[in-house]
């Protein structure tokens, strides 16, 4: 293997692994900038989405389904999955974030933190404390540009993580809702006022964040071929540094963030020693912030909330 | 004075009926890591030891007591939650503990244990320092990690034939002894250049970085020292970067899980397992397993935990649950189980030896043998 293709190789491996993190980081980014809460509960949502693909892929495969109408499989299980957890989301909103919207922003942290614990362990006593296996439906077949190898599984994966950014960043843009809900970000009150409806507005939000969320958990599933309760843990202590790092609120900022974390992580482990790839990247967190504390592409909340 | 005899006739029905239920319940406790990534093991080794205080109810029990019950304790892998959850064991006193699984929580763990003098088996913990510390009552029910390494370095020397190796390991105590031992081994006779050594993070599930930068490398075999949760994953991303090392690994990813997230991907690997004869012990055991807990399959370390349990329970039986007396007959007899014949050394390790296992038709195939230096 050759520099030139050893060094695509290792971007190949980045860009994957940055769609990734950039997907689950948009769940945190969306909240954080609608209500300025950490949806600690993020994590566990993404694995949902792992877990909802998994009961559909093998509920698919035993009836012979998945060969015959291939694409109509993976359109149903990402849909299935990002439903689900769609109207998951708005619960634990009505649930948890909701009562406590008006009390101190702790008070909601809190919440969100012992929702996640519940949401975990409810998933270990459902679907068992072991890895289960993904039916593999993706394949290890692909292409080599020079010696650097990617499968059509990983294609496929970064296109469509790529679309479903694009999307969102043209929802958010483009139509009415996306205005109430940039409207909403920037300043409750005034947009209440203004005529918007809020609740609706949020439980929107609520919807779009966990879904990508979970069209990532239903990615990592079928590339790395299995999933286990507690996997939403380290996803989203990365996308959460992802989200931070890319500057809090910002969708641009979330996308950026996740591929300079996946970026970072691999290109670390490629040319230095890999042991060192969690503290180079948090490192990368922590210098990012001292200069530019509210992230690459953040705005100076302060100034801009009333 | 009326009142104080009351009293005292009070207090001593409800010390005689303390003492009687004491007398009526064994306890035996056991420490796996039911939490965490590598609570199938941890799930596998509870199973085992209550599959074994089953069998032994069924056929008798043990004079004296009315039942006998587990204390399950969740080790987690990690050093101050077993060392919490063992110091949890000791008070509610048990007359012997089952455990742990990672060597980073069995050592840490028998700490207290040795301190309260509570006999010990380990039905999974393979560094060296588990029965390396000159504590008595501590026993290990699996071969040793510089057994294992000495085989693996046999096997790569005399039976692969290879010239380059690298090592992965994700920098935990049973890991990093793994490599250590065979960086050590292989330096004896400098047949085997180690071209590189890698570290992972645990709980990851991408390793293409680092495969790729092994991939540039090309060396004849790469050793996987990691647990089964990574070597499943790190198998099918080996096999879709185009990989043309072999790959090797160990007995914490001899699993059936293994072969079932690995996939096509785990053809062709070897692993190091210990072989044990197919008894009718054994297969009434794996039936028995099978039944009890609705499994398709015996995790690996469901054996060793049921020899383990066993042997603890038969070791009550004969000694009582005196510490001293319980050491002295487990080193003096001489075992059957189901994973083979058990006999205990002075440091309280088993005359056992692994030998090279590879993956073919989605099974685990005997394949190499160290001792005799021959296929099967």
């Amino acid at each position: 293997m050759d520099t030139a293709s050893f060094i695509i190789q290792q971007l190949i491996n980045a860009l994957f692994l940055g769609s990734i993190f950039a997907l689950i980081a948009l769940g945190y980014t969306m909240v954080y900038g609608i209500i300025e809460l950490i949806n600690f509960a993020h994590g566990e949502l993404f694995t949902a989405g792992a877990f909802i693909g998994i009961i559909v892929l093998a509920a698919l495969q035993k009836t012979g389904f998945v060969e015959s109408h291939f694409v109509i499989t993976l359109i149903l299980v990402f849909g299935m999955a990002m439903a689900y957890v769609a109207v998951l989301g708005v619960a634990i909103e009505h649930v948890a974030y909701k009562p406590l919207r008006r009390a101190s922003r702790l008070a909601a942290i809190l919440s969100a933190l012992g929702m996640s614990i519940f949401l975990s362990n409810g998933m270990m006593l459902s679907q068992g404390v072991s890895d289960r296996a993904y039916p593999s439906i993706l394949g290890i077949e692909g292409f080599s540009i020079l010696d650097a190898r990617i499968t059509y599984g990983q294609v496929f994966i970064i296109v469509l993580s790529l679309l479903l950014m694009v999307a969102l960043q043209m929802f958010v843009n483009w139509t009415k809702l996306g205005k109430a809900m940039r409207a909403t970000a920037q300043n409750q009150t005034m947009a209440r006022m203004l005529g918007i409806d809020i609740d609706k507005t949020i439980r929107v939000t609520f919807m779009i964040g966990p879904a990508l969320g979970a069209a990532a958990g239903v990615m990592v599933g079928l590339y790395y071929g299995s999933v286990r309760f507690d996997m939403g843990f380290i996803y989203m202590i990365k996308a959460f540094a992802a989200a931070i790092l890319g500057g809090i609120g910002s969708i641009p900022g979330a996308v950026l963030g996740g591929m300079i974390i996946g970026g970072v992580e691999v290109l670390w482990s490629a040319f230095l020693p890999s042991e060192w790839k969690d503290v180079t990247t948090f490192v990368v967190l922590i210098l990012v912030l001292y200069l530019r504390p509210s992230g690459i592409l953040g705005e100076h909340v302060s100034e801009t909330r009333v | 004075m009326k009142r104080f005899g009351i009293f005292m006739l009070l207090l001593a029905f409800m010390l005689g009926f303390s003492s009687m239920a004491a007398a009526k319940t064994l306890k035996i406790g056991t420490l796996s890591p039911l939490t965490g990534p590598y609570a199938q093991d941890g799930t596998d080794i509870l199973q085992g030891v209550k599959t074994a205080v089953a069998v032994f109810e069924k056929a008798g029990g043990i004079p004296g007591y009315d039942k006998i019950e587990v204390v399950p304790g969740d080790s987690a892998c990690d050093g101050g939650k077993a060392t919490m959850a063992a110091n949890k064991l000791i008070n509610s006193g048990v007359a012997g503990v089952v455990g742990a699984y990672c060597s980073s929580a069995t050592i840490p763990a028998s700490v207290p244990l040795n301190q309260a003098n509570i006999v010990q088996i380990t039905p999974a913990s393979t560094h060296t320092d588990v029965t390396g510390r000159g504590f008595k009552q501590i026993f290990r029910m699996p071969p040793r990690d510089d057994v294992q390494a000495w085989s693996t370095v046999k096997f790569l020397e005399d039976g692969l034939k290879i010239k380059t190796l690298a090592l992965i390991d994700d920098r935990q105590t049973y890991t990093v002894g793994l490599t250590e031992n065979i960086t050590e081994f292989a330096k004896e006779k400098n047949k085997i250049k180690i071209v590189a050594l890698e570290h992972i993070t645990p709980g990851d599930k991408d390793f293409t970085a680092v495969l790729t930068k092994l991939k540039r490398i090309n060396p004849d075999v790469i050793y996987m020292g990691v647990y089964q949760p990574e070597g499943s994953l790190m198998v099918r991303q080996a096999k879709a970067l185009g990989l043309k090392s072999k790959l090797l690994s160990e007995d914490a990813v001899f699993h059936p899980k293994f072969l079932e997230v690995g996939g096509k991907a785990a053809e062709g690997t070897y692993l190091t397992f210990a072989k044990a004869p197919e008894t009718k012990e054994r297969k009434e055991f794996e039936k028995t397993y099978k039944n009890m807990w609705k499994a398709k399959t015996v995790g690996s370390y469901g054996y060793y935990a049921y020899d383990a349990g066993m042997i603890l329970l038969e070791t009550i039986k004969k000694a009582g649950t005196k510490t001293n007396k319980m050491v002295d007959t487990l080193r003096n007899t001489t075992w059957s189980g189901v994973t083979g014949e058990i006999k205990f050394d002075y440091k309280g390790d088993r005359k056992l030896a692994h030998v090279i296992w590879i993956v073919k038709d989605g099974k685990f195939v005997p394949y190499w043998d160290p001792l005799t230096e021959s296929y099967f």
